[in-house]
């Protein structure tokens, strides 16, 4: 399938993108917290895809290529979406993280926690908590230093472990 | 309960989860439409440019003739800064709509990408029009230029990614 879409073979490419939208969707939305920033990041991965799979050679697995690309253009994405803004203001709260204090009882799940996270905190914990991503490439995706990117995953878990109730 | 408890239950939670969630609208259809006119990706250079030409050379040009009006000003108006101050402002608003109103009539007839690419704009606007209203009171400011002159930047960026989506990188 992937040689045909390297092709130009865009039924294919529907294919390719009926496999994987759930996936990258999913890392869209646990990347933005956000459903309409999520959808306009996957249907961008989509794009740009078309136009970088002829650079996919097969040295690693397509869905780990997938990943890393998704990734990459989602956080691209969000800091030219909130850029200017969250940099003025220094406004990195996801709009979650603003609900009740009611709301972080234990009952609630951790996909739940992951959204009330701050965008940062959020991201860094998502790209090395869920997909495995080491610090030092999270800080490259980024742009900040591996110290944050280790900061900012340690404060993720302090805020996950006091909305858990471990604390 | 413990730390080592918390470790293990996010661990237990983190391979519950789960990693496949479907949007609520399709989004195919943006995509067969933005990739219409576009090669195979077999026929596409490895490379593709940052930035279009033309955006280069505005950025420039901007860049170029703001340092350019800023120097006028500070050099001409030593004692009438608030008048040289709100002129300047004036000249980069005069310049930034005359810039955003080409591209919008080049993108008249060109679907956007996103739905809520106006709204941004106009929240784009909001925020050029509050620090207009700063330079009110400091129009010298150069923080405050700069900043109205990233949001100019930021509207023209935006009109062009809805339009034709341009990534800096993956």
């Amino acid at each position: 399938m992937i040689q045909a879409v390297q092709q130009g073979d865009r039924q294919a490419y529907q294919k390719l993108y009926q496999t994987h939208i759930g996936q990258v969707y999913g890392l869209c939305f646990r990347l933005t917290a956000d459903h309409a920033l999520a959808e306009d990041a996957a249907q961008e991965v989509f794009i740009q895809l078309w136009r970088k799979i002829g650079n996919y050679k097969g040295d690693s697995k397509f869905t780990t290529w997938l990943h890393s690309v998704t990734s990459n253009i989602t956080i691209s994405y969000l800091r030219k979406q909130k850029g200017w803004v969250h940099r003025m203001f220094n406004i990195e709260d996801s709009e979650a993280m603003n609900e009740s204090a009611e709301a972080s009882a234990g009952s609630v799940d951790l996909e739940h926690y992951i959204k009330r996270l701050p965008e940062r905190a959020r991201i860094v914990f998502v790209l090395h908590a869920i997909e495995g991503y080491r610090h030092e490439d999270i800080a490259s995706m980024t742009k900040m230093a591996v110290g944050s990117s280790k900061a900012q995953f340690h404060r993720a878990k302090g805020l996950l472990k006091e909305w858990m109730g471990y604390e | 309960m413990s730390k080592q408890n918390f470790d293990a239950a996010l661990a237990q939670k983190l391979s519950e989860l789960e990693k496949s969630k479907m949007p609520e609208r399709d989004l195919w259809q943006g995509i067969e439409l933005a990739l219409a006119n576009e090669p195979a990706p077999n026929q596409i250079p490895n490379e593709t440019p940052k930035k279009t030409v033309s955006t280069r050379i505005f950025a420039v040009a901007a860049t170029f003739a703001f340092i350019g009006l800023f120097s006028w000003f500070s050099m001409n108006q030593p004692e009438q800064g608030v008048i040289g101050g709100q002129e300047l402002v004036a000249a980069l608003s005069d310049q930034h709509r005359e810039q955003k109103d080409a591209l919008l009539v080049r993108f008249r007839d060109q679907p956007a990408l996103t739905q809520n690419w106006e709204q941004q704009l106009d929240e784009l606007d909001d925020a050029a029009a509050a620090i207009k209203s700063a330079l009110k009171e400091e129009p010298n400011n150069i923080a405050l230029l700069k900043m109205l002159q990233n949001v100019h930047q930021q509207q023209i960026d935006l009109i062009e990614r809805v339009h034709a989506p341009k990534w800096q990188q993956i």
